[in-house]
Formats: structure tokens, sequence, C-alpha cells
């Protein structure tokens, strides 16, 4: 029985020329977003406050949108599959957000 | 036959065929799909956190530690002494977790999990960097970048173990610990726990495919898509971590 090697013909969105160099740059502003989260951790310690909260979760965002943007190829798909992704996430944002100020609630019904 | 109707088979139109929706291929697009059900599980994990955090006390307002030098033997007594840990107080991260490996006895607030978070943030790097040697079917270029982010996976599990292991040492278990709340050592371990078995199994995936990879495989078939599509579940479970990294320790 003969075996038939054939290459499959895939179909796939082009990746950018300049792929290896967009990674590598990513790979730095993800060093220094964590090591910017790292330091603002520090710089606010005494600081409690929802403002605070927020900007680690944007910052924690916008490291996601680089990896899920570059890493996984993300931009360079077409934009029904971003969509679909993205979408259903921004309801899970948005029920974070709700459930941390629901935990405030419950404690101001504590304590 | 008075009424046919003619399916156009000119691959110009949408039911020409020869097209995939998103133009991705099946495997891509499920392992996408998949994906975004994993993401809602750990964000379910995540919002439960968020929740069970913010219904106990902040951590009381005197824990701005400044590194010492060198610190009592049992750092978690003294901090205990000290009344740093007050079991209705949700504890500071820093104060808890500020070990190193064979560095003991030094305060290293957060040092450890930078560390672990560099770590895989660079073996998805590796990994991407496979993914793209894959696409000019560099088979010996696929195959080490691989294996390098295989050992950086490793390398986190190992990590993820020793903080475990000092966490446990010191009294954390899932139905309580010194720190603070009994949620925070349980909620530390599920949520932990259940995104180590996720790099356990991206590690596991990885392997095989690595092997696949020195084997031949898809030089044979012709294209490096299975690297990619395991590609993607490795940066999945990096993204996670950002998460849960941000949500533990920082926030």
């Amino acid at each position: 029985m003969e075996h038939m090697d054939h290459t499959e013909h895939l179909e796939h969105t082009e990746t950018p020329a300049d792929m290896k160099s967009k990674i590598w740059n990513t790979f730095w502003i993800l060093l220094g977003l964590t090591i910017v989260d790292i330091a603002l951790y520090f710089a606010l310690l005494s600081t409690h406050s929802m403002l605070k909260n927020a900007l680690f979760i944007v910052l924690g965002v916008v490291k996601a949108w680089y990896i899920v943007g570059i890493f996984m190829h993300m931009k360079f798909e077409r934009k029904v599959l971003m969509y679909m992704i993205i979408l259903p996430m921004i309801f899970v944002v948005f029920f974070i957000a709700l459930m941390l100020i629901e935990g405030d609630f419950t404690y101001l019904l504590r304590w | 036959m008075a009424n046919t109707t003619n399916l156009s088979t000119d691959k110009k139109t949408a039911w020409g065929g020869g097209k995939s929706p998103f133009s991705v291929s099946y495997g891509k697009l499920m392992m996408w799909i998949f994906l975004l059900s994993d993401a809602f599980t750990f964000s379910s994990l995540l919002i439960a956190y968020g929740f069970i955090r913010y219904s106990f006390p902040s951590p009381m307002e005197n824990t701005i530690v400044k590194p010492l030098s060198h610190v009592a033997e049992h750092f978690t007594e003294a901090m205990n002494k000290a009344g740093l840990f007050v079991q209705n107080h949700w504890p500071a991260p820093e104060l808890v977790f500020n070990h190193f490996p064979f560095i003991h006895g030094i305060h290293l607030p957060l040092f450890f999990v930078s560390l672990m978070t560099f770590i895989l943030i660079f073996s998805s790097v590796t990994m991407v960097l496979a993914v793209e040697a894959g696409h000019r079917m560099q088979k010996k270029e696929v195959a080490n970048y691989m294996l390098l982010t295989i050992i950086g996976g490793a390398a986190f599990l190992g990590c993820q173990a020793w903080e475990w292991t000092t966490f446990i040492g010191e009294g954390a278990r899932l139905y309580g610990n010194p720190f603070g709340p009994r949620s925070f050592a349980a909620l530390f371990f599920i949520v932990t726990g259940f995104h180590g078995f996720h790099v356990f199994s991206g590690v596991v995936l990885n392997v095989i495919i690595y092997l696949n990879v020195l084997n031949g495989t898809y030089e044979k078939r012709g294209h490096y898509e299975m690297v990619e599509k395991v590609g993607l579940y490795w940066h999945f479970v990096d993204l996670v971590w950002v998460f849960v990294f941000t949500f533990f320790y920082l926030i």
C-alpha cells in the first residue's frame, strides 16, 4: 500500500514580515509593564481604594492585549474572530468589577 | 427533472467551498473556543476571589514594611507577635510572600513571584518564536525553541511547587492559615493549583508536540500548525498567570 505524502493546504491569515522584531518588542513591553506593576504596588502600599485596583486591572488588561494580540496572533486574524473572543470578556471584566463592589457591601454588612 | 437548483461550485462564491470560517482551520478555531470557555472558568474563580477578598477588612494600616537586612528565624511568629496577621483582616501579600529559595530569612517581598512571572513570559516568547520558525518550515529551530519553552514551563512548575511547600510549611492549609481569614490560603491553593494544573498539562502537550517535531511529522504534513495550536494554549496559560498574579499579589 503506497503511502501518499501530501501537504495539506490550510487556510490561514498572513503573518507580517517583521514578526520576530514584533515578538521581542512585545517581550520588553510586557517586562516593563510587570516592573511598573510591582513598582506601583509598593508605591501605593498605604492606599486602599477601588481606583488603585482599577489601575492594576487596567495594567493587566493592557498586558493581556499584547499577549493575545501579538503572541496569539489575534491582531492579524480576521476581525470577526477577535470580536468573538473579546466581546464576551468585556462581560467578565464587568462581572469582576461588580463582585468587588458586592464584596464591599458584604463587608459593610458584616463588620 | 424540471427544477434543479444549481449550487455554484465556483470557488469565489460563499457556497463554492474551499473556505473556512474566520479564515482559520477547524482545529485552530476550536482551540480558540476552548480557550474562551477556560477563560470563563478562571474568571469565575477570580470573581469569587474578588468578592471574598473584599468582604473582609483590608490589610492593616501599618503594613508598610521596609526591607530588613536580617529577619528573625521565625518570621511568621514575629509578625504574629507584632499583631500584623489578624484573623479577620486580609493579609498583605508582601508580608506573606517574601521568601526566596536558597536565601533564608531575608525579607524579599514579591521577589519570587516576579521571577515566576518573568519565567512564564519568557517561555511564552520562546513558544511564539517556535511558531514563527514553523511558518518558515525550519524544523531544528522549532525544536530548539520548543525545548526552551518546555524547560521554562517545568521551571515555573518547580517554582510553584517550592512556593506551595514553603507556604504549607508556614502553616497554610485549606482549612486555615496563620496569616488571616481561612479563605486566604484556601483560595490561593485552589486558584494557583488549578492554574498549575493547566501549566502541567501544557508542558505535557508541549513535550508530545516537541517529540512529533523531532520525528518530522510536521515536515511531512507540510505545515507546523499543531505547534501554533499548542502555542495558543501555552499563551493562554501565561495570560491567566498575568491575571492570577495581578489579583492575588497586587489587589
